[in-house]
């Protein structure tokens, strides 16, 4: 079945079954890379992206509800030479060290900081519900209120 | 891995070739270790022995290349598996090469072309192993490139001026690339002089992680990123039950479904190859295997088993007559530990991507143990090991679970059944029912004070699954003449060499599942045993536990070493033994593969939950190559340790190990996680130390002795849980 | 890709306004009982109370009252545990910024991972909160516009017969673990009947 999204600001058109997960339409047939499979159940946060601005766990996303949505993946948030705030917070605070789950994280927290720009660290631990492994939860912690900063200058500055 | 793979074409390269110096492994006499003092002898040698680079020595492997444009690319023998280690080598390198770390690009050796160590990626010897080859190859290498660039620039070596790349001399100036385009035969001089430590530049310096961009911008760089031409998607069908053999499979349910390739039936397993891993883990439900089960294993089995006084005990350490002094009641004091069985949970699963030719085969893993990966599946294969490529990626995470990566076997057998790459990797629930576990341990401790409140005996046993025992690392002849496992009595000796009377002995296990190295292997429980009867003993005696502790250290290097890190962590917490605002301070210490690490934790009691409010931590790995990076291997350590302190563990029910998933498999999250950590780093040592696992050591027993200060409540039992 | 707050803050607004045009007290919401049980023929009364029995039997189940809790988490599972990883209500029932119940739950249950789905996944409203209730206080809050979101008798019926979140209860789908989830001890159909029977007979709530 033909289902067509934007993904990265780009129209794309995929023939797979309906109920295949996002995830590996991204991944697999899309080709980006940088959205992970941590668990496939929903439960630890590598798989996030955005859709229509919203994070979501795409392992546990029928690639069919996607049909005409604006899907941002990590590869889409930013880039070196244009780095989201957030992204720009992580390497501020060096905060990867296997670096796998952080994606993750990173659209997490970007989704988290539309919505509510300044987060408390109330906000951070209600919102921010993935599994790093390594543990990087100290220095996330510190770049997300350090993306915070960053991208309410970024809005004062647009 | 296609990124890498675009830069070739564009580069035009010469292999150049360093003969590296690097150590030499130890090797043990097998003909009359077997008595006790023999055994007590290897396991006081291990406990502080340096590992060295086990790599290849004989023939020249492939060290550095230098490009066209510049760029240094160091063949990492050591993988990245978010310990840091790509970051400190290209440190110490750039030093001796006189250039600046973003010239030089780190990436994976791979089997074909690389060095391989042969001891893997573990047990926190990135950095130290590689410290002197490092620094001699570089600096070999340098005076190659300038041996070379003064008969071009027809002037002396001795004359040549070296910054960033670029030789200049006589008036004139040649880059490295220039130099090496300009070389047929290398000369390969003696190991030049290292620099002082002193003048280095980079190492030293908390430089950004060279693989940062790649990690914050989502670049392919992991085993399960990997891709190849034309490649399929593989399953393997597992049992969710302990000890299950594969007796056989109907597949014919499976042989028609959407997208199936093949059906791959083996002697020992069954698989599938699909044209997307949906069809293949679709098709691989639908086919129905025969297991053979012998017995269905519940908690309460293996509780049973893992007790002290069952099984063989090994003396690992012994000084005085502990075992007299500690026979008669009076005055004895005793206690019981007991930690569960622990999953990795890394985040990225094991797989790999294969390519089984003809007459060679690829293979992309996430995998610490490189060599070992190779023969496996040459041997599977029935190929020579140079028929093999290993290809090596980054690791979403490590923590001892890639030490046996065997999946590689499984995805070359399905791409040879094919004759296409096949990309093959297990699920959630098969990754968490197919770990390699830390296995549970039961600890018995006793002492006596004697009159001046000071320790007179003490003696720790522990009951322990394997860890090293039965591992891929290592061979079993090893195990009658070491008599313990060393991965289980990690942590366990006496660490306060001034008791006059010790002793430690090691009770073996073999469970019914696999366990095997942990970050950490035995430290975590052992050191949380310890280190809370030490807290009993202390309020026992009526001391402060930090004093009392520093009255019974040695006074070696070690012992001051030790005592430097307790005395610099008390005070920089601001340590005091009482409860001040609803908050009490926890203490705990340990010494691991000699670097010594000591922890004061904040803690109070909120909604009923244990709440870790700050950590500071000190601790002396030597030679801090990379302070920023030391400084995160402690905070991300104190956290995982936290959270298999605190939080994790393992069930068996009716012959399963459960859960299968993170949530029921609770883990430390960002809301558990302190707010603050404070880390003071000492460098005692003019060498570069053990640094990912020790900070891991005091963790649980420095929560443990906070939430008896603050409640009242000795808890002696990981998972810590309020009653 | 960016939302403003906006439209988030104006359909709570609205909601409020709805909640507040409904604003019933309890005694006006009990009289949606059309007429009193005692003037029932006894066989009616004992059918109406068998329904009301039968329909108490559903909504007291966990795969209902997981999604009512009494305060701020969810619940999940078989045993009703708290919902993993902390999960909350957020200030519209759906969740907080970036953990919205739809970033994991959507309009169906997934069979790959085991996480279930339906139209509208969130939790009830806390006024409806069933977690610790018994079934006639359950029956009450059911009954009462005040605290129902301004439903008529009607309308309840409607919700608790035809509203697909409600009728998920009896194609709950699978776990993370692949393990079916319970359904309700009372076939899908037979409870629909017995909704509807109780509220033709009266929509009586026995005291005890």
């Amino acid at each position: 079945m033909d289902i067509s999204f934007q993904i990265n600001g780009t129209l794309r058109s995929v023939d797979v079954d309906e109920n295949t997960p996002l995830l590996w339409v991204v991944r697999d047939v899309i080709g980006l890379k940088g959205t992970k499979f941590g668990c496939g159940k929903a439960a630890c946060g590598a798989c996030t992206l955005h859709v229509d601005g919203e994070a979501v766990r795409s392992c546990s996303y029928a690639v069919k509800y996607a049909e005409g949505k604006n899907i941002t993946t990590i590869e889409g948030l930013g880039d070196a030479d244009n780095p989201h705030p957030v992204q720009q917070a992580w390497m501020e605070e060096v905060v990867p060290q296997c670096g796998y789950c952080q994606p993750g994280f990173m659209m997490a927290t970007a989704a988290m900081l539309d919505k509510t720009p300044n987060p408390t660290d109330e906000d951070i631990d209600a919102n921010i519900v993935n599994v790093c492994r390594c543990a990087t939860y100290y220095r996330m912690r510190k770049a997300i209120h350090r993306a915070a900063e960053l991208h309410t200058a970024n809005a004062q500055n647009s | 891995m296609s990124k890498e793979k675009k830069d070739k074409k564009g580069f035009s390269r010469r292999k150049f070739l360093v003969r590296g110096a690097v150590g030499i492994g130890v090797v043990l006499g097998t003909g009359y270790l077997t008595r006790s003092i023999w055994r007590r002898g290897i396991a006081g040698m291990i406990n502080t022995a340096e590992s060295p680079y086990m790599g290849d020595t004989k023939t020249p492997p492939l060290w550095f290349e230098v490009t066209a444009e510049n760029q240094i690319i160091l063949h990492s023998p050591k993988v990245e598996m978010g310990q840091g280690a790509f970051t400190g080598l290209a440190q110490i390198a750039a030093d001796e090469l006189e250039v600046d770390v973003d010239r030089i690009k780190v990436v994976h050796a791979a089997t074909s072309t690389g060095n391989i160590d042969g001891f893997g990626t573990g047990g926190s010897t990135s950095i130290s192993s590689l410290w002197m080859p490092m620094r001699e190859l570089a600096a070999t290498m340098r005076e190659m490139l300038k041996n070379e660039a003064a008969k071009a620039l027809n002037t002396s070596p001795a004359s040549l001026q070296l910054n960033n790349g670029v030789i200049t001399g006589g008036g004139k100036a040649i880059t490295y690339g220039e130099v090496v385009a300009g070389v047929q035969e290398w000369e390969i001089p003696k190991t030049p002089p290292l620099k002082d430590l002193k003048d280095y530049k980079f190492v030293g310096q908390p430089v950004a992680r060279v693989d940062l961009a790649d990690k914050v911008f989502g670049a392919p760089i992991f085993g399960m990123d990997a891709t190849m031409p034309d490649m399929l998607y593989g399953a393997v069908v597992r049992s969710s039950l302990i000890g299950a053999k594969y007796k056989g499979a109907d597949t014919s349910k499976a042989e028609g479904m959407p997208g199936v390739v093949k059906i791959v039936k083996e002697a020992d397993f069954v698989g599938v190859v699909a044209t997307s891993r949906m069809a293949a883990e679709n098709a691989k439900k639908a086919i129905s295997v025969d297991w053979e089960v012998d017995r269905n294993w519940e908690s309460e089995d293996i509780e049973a088993m893992i007790q002290v006084g069952q099984g063989d005990p090994v003396e690992i350490q012994k000084k005085g007559d502990a075992k007299g002094l500690l026979e008669a009641e009076e005055g004895l004091i005793t206690a019981e530990y007991k930690s569960p069985i622990g999953a990795h949970a890394q985040l990225e699963p094991n797989g790999a991507v294969a390519y089984v030719e003809a007459n060679k085969a690829t293979v992309m893993i996430s995998t610490q143990v490189v060599e070992i990966t190779r023969s496996e599946v040459a041997d599977r294969l029935g190929f020579s090991k140079d028929q093999v490529n290993i290809v090596p990626t980054f690791l979403g995470g490590g923590f001892g679970r890639r030490l046996h990566t065997p999946n590689a076997i499984q995805a070359a057998v399905l791409s040879k059944a094919v004759g296409k790459p096949v990309k093959c990797f297990l699920n959630r629930k098969e990754e968490f029912q197919n770990d390699t576990f830390r296995p549970p341990t039961h600890h018995v401790l006793k002492a006596r004070l004697s009159e001046d409140g000071l320790i007179e005996t003490i003696e720790h046993n522990v009951s322990s699954g394997d860890v090293m025992f039965g591992s891929a690392l290592t061979p079993g002849f090893l195990d009658p003449i070491v008599g313990a496992d060393i991965g289980a009595w990690r942590g366990g000796m006496i660490q306060y060499g001034a008791i006059p009377n010790f002793r430690a002995v090691s009770w073996r296990v073999k469970l019914p599942f696999s366990t095997s190295w942990w970050r950490s292997l035995g430290l975590l429980a052992n050191t949380f045993a310890i280190e809370s009867f030490m807290d009993e003993l202390a309020i026992k005696a009526g001391k402060d536990p930090v004093q009392f502790r520093l009255d019974q250290i040695q006074d070696d290097k070690a012992g001051q070493r030790l005592k430097a890190v307790i005395k610099a962590a008390a005070e920089k917490a601001a340590w005091k033994d009482e409860v001040v605002d609803g908050r009490a301070m926890g203490f705990a210490a340990s010494t691991d593969a000699n670097t010594p690490c000591a922890h004061v934790v904040e803690v109070s009691i909120e909604e009923g939950e244990i709440k870790v409010h700050k950590v500071t931590c000190a601790m002396d790995p030597g030679i801090a190559v990379n302070p920023d990076q030391v400084r995160a291997q402690c905070e991300g350590s104190i956290i995982m340790g936290m959270s298999a302190a605190m939080y994790e563990q393992m069930k068996v029910k009716k012959g399963a190990l459960t859960p299968t998933i993170y949530g029921p498999y609770q883990m430390a999250l960002m809301r558990n996680a302190p707010k603050e950590i404070d880390v003071v780093l000492l460098q005692n040592d003019d060498k570069p130390g053990a640094v990912g696992e020790p900070p891991m050591g005091p963790i649980g027993a420095a929560v443990a002795n906070a939430v008896f200060r603050l409640t009242g409540q000795r808890l002696r039992e990981m998972p810590l849980q309020l009653v | 890709m960016k939302k403003t707050l906006l439209p988030i803050l104006s359909i709570m607004l609205l909601i409020g306004s709805v909640s507040i045009g409904f604003g019933y007290s309890e005694k006006e919401g009990e009289e949606l009982s059309r007429s009193s049980v005692n003037e029932l023929p006894q066989q009616e009364q004992n059918e109406s109370l068998a329904a009301f029995n039968t329909m108490m039997k559903v909504l007291t189940h966990k795969r209902c009252v997981n999604c009512h809790p009494a305060g701020d988490r969810p619940h999940q599972g078989e045993d009703s545990h708290v919902h993993n990883f902390g999960v909350r209500r957020g200030p519209d029932n759906h969740g907080v910024a970036a953990l919205r119940c739809e970033t994991c739950h959507q309009e169906e249950n997934n069979e790959f991972s085991g996480v279930p789905g339906a139209p509208e996944w969130s939790l009830a409203p806390l006024s409806m909160a069933w977690e610790g209730l018994n079934r006639i206080e359950i029956a009450k809050s059911i009954m009462n516009p005040a605290i129902n979101g301004g439903r008529s008798l009607e309308e309840t019926v409607k919700h608790l017969t035809e509203h697909e979140l409600v009728l998920w209860a009896w194609e709950p789908g699978v776990d993370a673990d692949g393990t079916p989830r319970e359904k309700p001890p009372v076939p899908k159909e037979k409870y629909i009947a017995a909704v509807k029977k109780w509220a033709e007979t009266g929509a009586h709530i026995p005291t005890e």
